[in-house]
This record gives C-alpha cells, sequence and structure tokens, in this order.
C-alpha cells in the first residue's frame, strides 16, 4: 500500500475509532435515562426535569466520547448529583406551615443536597489529585442532575442548588489550593 | 521488540483512554506487523491487504474496550487473525482457490488454515523462550540427539514445555 493509500485508511480507522467512542458513550449514559424517567415521573415539573435530564445524557455522552479527565468524572458527578435530585424529590411531597401559610421545602433541601454534593466531588477530586477538567466537568454533572429535581420551584430551587453546592466545594477548593502551595 | 511492545502498551492504554494524540503512533506501530501477519495467514497479497485494513479498523473501534493490564500486541494480533479466519471462510464458501493452486476441498483448506495457524502462534511463543528452552524443545520435536540424556532430558524438557505453555496463556489468554 502506498502512502496516499495509508493515510486514507487511516482517517477511515480515525473514524471508526471515534465512532466505537460515541457508542461505548451512548451505552454508558443509558442507566442516566433511567434516572431521567424515574425523575419525570416523579417530579411535580416534568417538562423542566426532561429538559435538564435531557441536558445531562448529553454532556454525560459527550464526556465519556471525549474521554480523558472529563471521562473520569461522569461517575461521580452523576453519584455526587443524585444527592441533591433525591432530597428534591423527597421535599417535593412535604412542607412546612406556619402562620403565614405552608411553604415548600424544595429550596431548602436542594441548597442541603448541593452541599453534600459540592463537599463529595471536591472529596473525590481531591482524593485522585484530579486536573481543573476534572473538577468542572464533574460539577457540571452534579449540577445538572440535582436541577433535575431542584426545578420544583422555578429556577428558585436551581439557584438554591448553585449556591449550595459552591458552598461545599469551598473546603475542598481550599484544601487543593493550601495542599499544592505546601508541597 | 519487548521496548517496542511496551511502548505499544503505553500508547494504547492512552489511547483508550481517549488520548488522540497517539493514534498515528499506534495505527503506524499496529500496521506494519498486522499486514505482515495477515501476508503470512492468507498467503495472498491482496486478501491479506483487505484482511488487514479490516482488522485496523475493528482494532481501533475496540481500542476504548483495551483491557490495559494485558499487552497490546497479542490482543490485536488476535482480532487480525479473526478476521483473515473470517476471509479465508468466505472464500472456502465461494470456493475461491487461492493463488497457490491447490484443487482442495474446503474443509480441507479452512483445516489447514487452522493449523498454519496454530503453528504461526506456537512459533510466536517459541520466540519468547530461552535459548536453552528452544533447543531442548526442538531438539524434542524433530526427535534429535540433544547434549544430555536421561533424566536431565526429562527434567528440561518437562521445564522448556511448562514455560511453553505459560507464554502461550500469557500471549493469547488460552491453553
Amino acid at each position: 500500500m502506498d502512502s496516499t493509500d495509508l493515510s486514507q485508511l487511516q482517517r477511515r480507522v480515525r473514524w471508526a475509532y471515534e465512532l466505537g467512542r460515541l457508542r461505548r458513550a451512548l451505552l454508558g449514559v443509558a442507566p442516566v435515562l433511567v434516572i431521567v424517567a424515574v425523575a419525570a415521573c416523579v417530579a411535580h415539573r416534568p417538562m423542566s426535569t426532561l429538559w435538564f435530564g435531557l441536558a445531562t445524557v448529553s454532556v454525560g455522552a459527550a464526556m465519556l466520547w471525549y474521554g480523558r479527565d472529563p471521562q473520569k468524572a461522569v461517575l461521580p458527578g452523576i453519584a455526587a448529583g443524585l444527592v441533591p435530585l433525591v432530597f428534591a424529590m423527597c421535599a417535593n411531597h412535604m412542607h412546612t406551615c406556619g402562620a403565614d401559610g405552608c411553604s415548600s421545602l424544595c429550596v431548602p433541601a436542594c441548597a442541603l443536597g448541593g452541599v453534600v454534593a459540592g463537599l463529595a466531588v471536591a472529596s473525590v477530586g481531591n482524593q485522585r489529585k484530579a486536573g481543573p477538567w476534572f473538577w468542572v466537568s464533574a460539577s457540571a454533572l452534579a449540577l445538572l442532575t440535582g436541577a433535575m429535581g431542584c426545578a420544583c420551584l422555578g429556577y428558585s430551587g436551581v439557584v438554591g442548588l448553585g449556591l449550595g453546592f459552591g458552598a461545599g466545594m469551598v473546603p475542598g477548593l481550599l484544601r487543593r489550593a493550601f495542599g499544592e502551595k505546601s508541597t | 521488540m519487548r521496548t517496542e511492545s511496551n511502548t505499544l502498551d503505553a500508547l494504547m492504554a492512552r489511547l483508550a483512554d481517549g488520548d488522540r494524540a497517539v493514534f498515528a503512533r499506534v495505527f503506524e506501530l499496529l500496521w506494519g506487523p498486522i499486514h505482515r501477519l495477515c501476508i503470512t495467514l492468507l498467503k495472498n497479497d491482496a486478501d491479506a491487504a483487505d484482511a488487514a485494513q479490516e482488522a485496523m479498523q475493528k482494532i481501533l473501534e475496540r481500542a476504548s474496550d483495551y483491557d490495559k493490564s494485558r499487552p497490546a500486541m497479542p490482543w490485536a494480533m488476535a482480532i487480525a487473525d479473526w478476521e483473515c479466519r473470517t476471509l479465508a471462510r468466505k472464500h472456502v464458501r465461494r470456493r475461491e482457490v487461492d493463488d497457490a493452486g491447490h484443487e482442495q476441498s474446503g474443509e480441507h483448506a479452512e483445516d489447514e488454515f487452522v493449523q498454519r495457524n496454530l503453528t504461526a502462534a506456537a512459533i510466536a511463543a517459541l520466540g519468547e523462550l530461552s535459548e536453552a528452552d528452544r533447543e531442548t524443545l526442538i531438539a524434542t520435536f524433530w526427535d534429535e540427539a540433544a547434549s544430555v540424556s536421561g533424566a536431565t532430558l526429562r527434567k528440561r524438557r518437562e521445564r522448556a514445555l511448562d514455560r511453553l505453555k505459560k507464554t502461550f496463556r500469557r500471549l493469547y489468554g488460552l491453553d
């Protein structure tokens, strides 16, 4: 085979490699579809849940296809995001009543879930001494997964989740920053 | 040879992780041996080129599934070997006679192909052994007189065979 044939073959093989990765990525995110379906069934606003679910599946598949740090962040990101998702789903069916009337527990549950998710992502990131792309990818997936449940009261739940998540990340980020300085 | 194999293992692991920068180098390292294997097995340049191209496509399509704990070359060779067998089987079914002009029945040709395959694998495994082990086994195979005899020869033969079995298992994952 001459060099032109070989470079054509290399292009074809490269395409096959990318398709192979894509197939594997789609298989990898298939379980997330089950989570999205369950969340949409339980949620009060299924359309928001579905949109966030679609985003989670797409971003997760893209990360798995790309590989490297983002690929390694998929499992910890989704696992961490399940905490605010489950908290919000439970809070959907509870409320507190005071003198002024009743209020939903969705926003506090999302904020609390966000704190736990942030702590979890930071802990895994520090444990693995992961690079910035791991942190960004895991955080994005955790927030998207959590947002499926936190859209319960419009976007205030999602904002609560984001704030909680940011707060949860602070100790881990500080540990990483000062740990790096001391070594 | 060993260094090249280690390099390929490391590059294949990086490719499995999604590091596209090593793609061209992995392609270069695999193409030569795969093409040569297909020529050896199929004894026909055109068929070998077809099978090698198909094999390269399959190997790199499955690159993400590569098990980093195992050597990459035997894994790739196993896929190429399968591709050559498939092509040979297709030819047998179509009653295409190989270019050597053997007019054999389809079943016979396939048997010969499998035998050739096994011989090539055994020779590759033999190449991994030490000079002394190789000599003992070759002398045994050809029924030649060895430099030692009796119990010493038996012991040596036993050990060499054991090492050959282990090497075969390591390379191809089976006995």
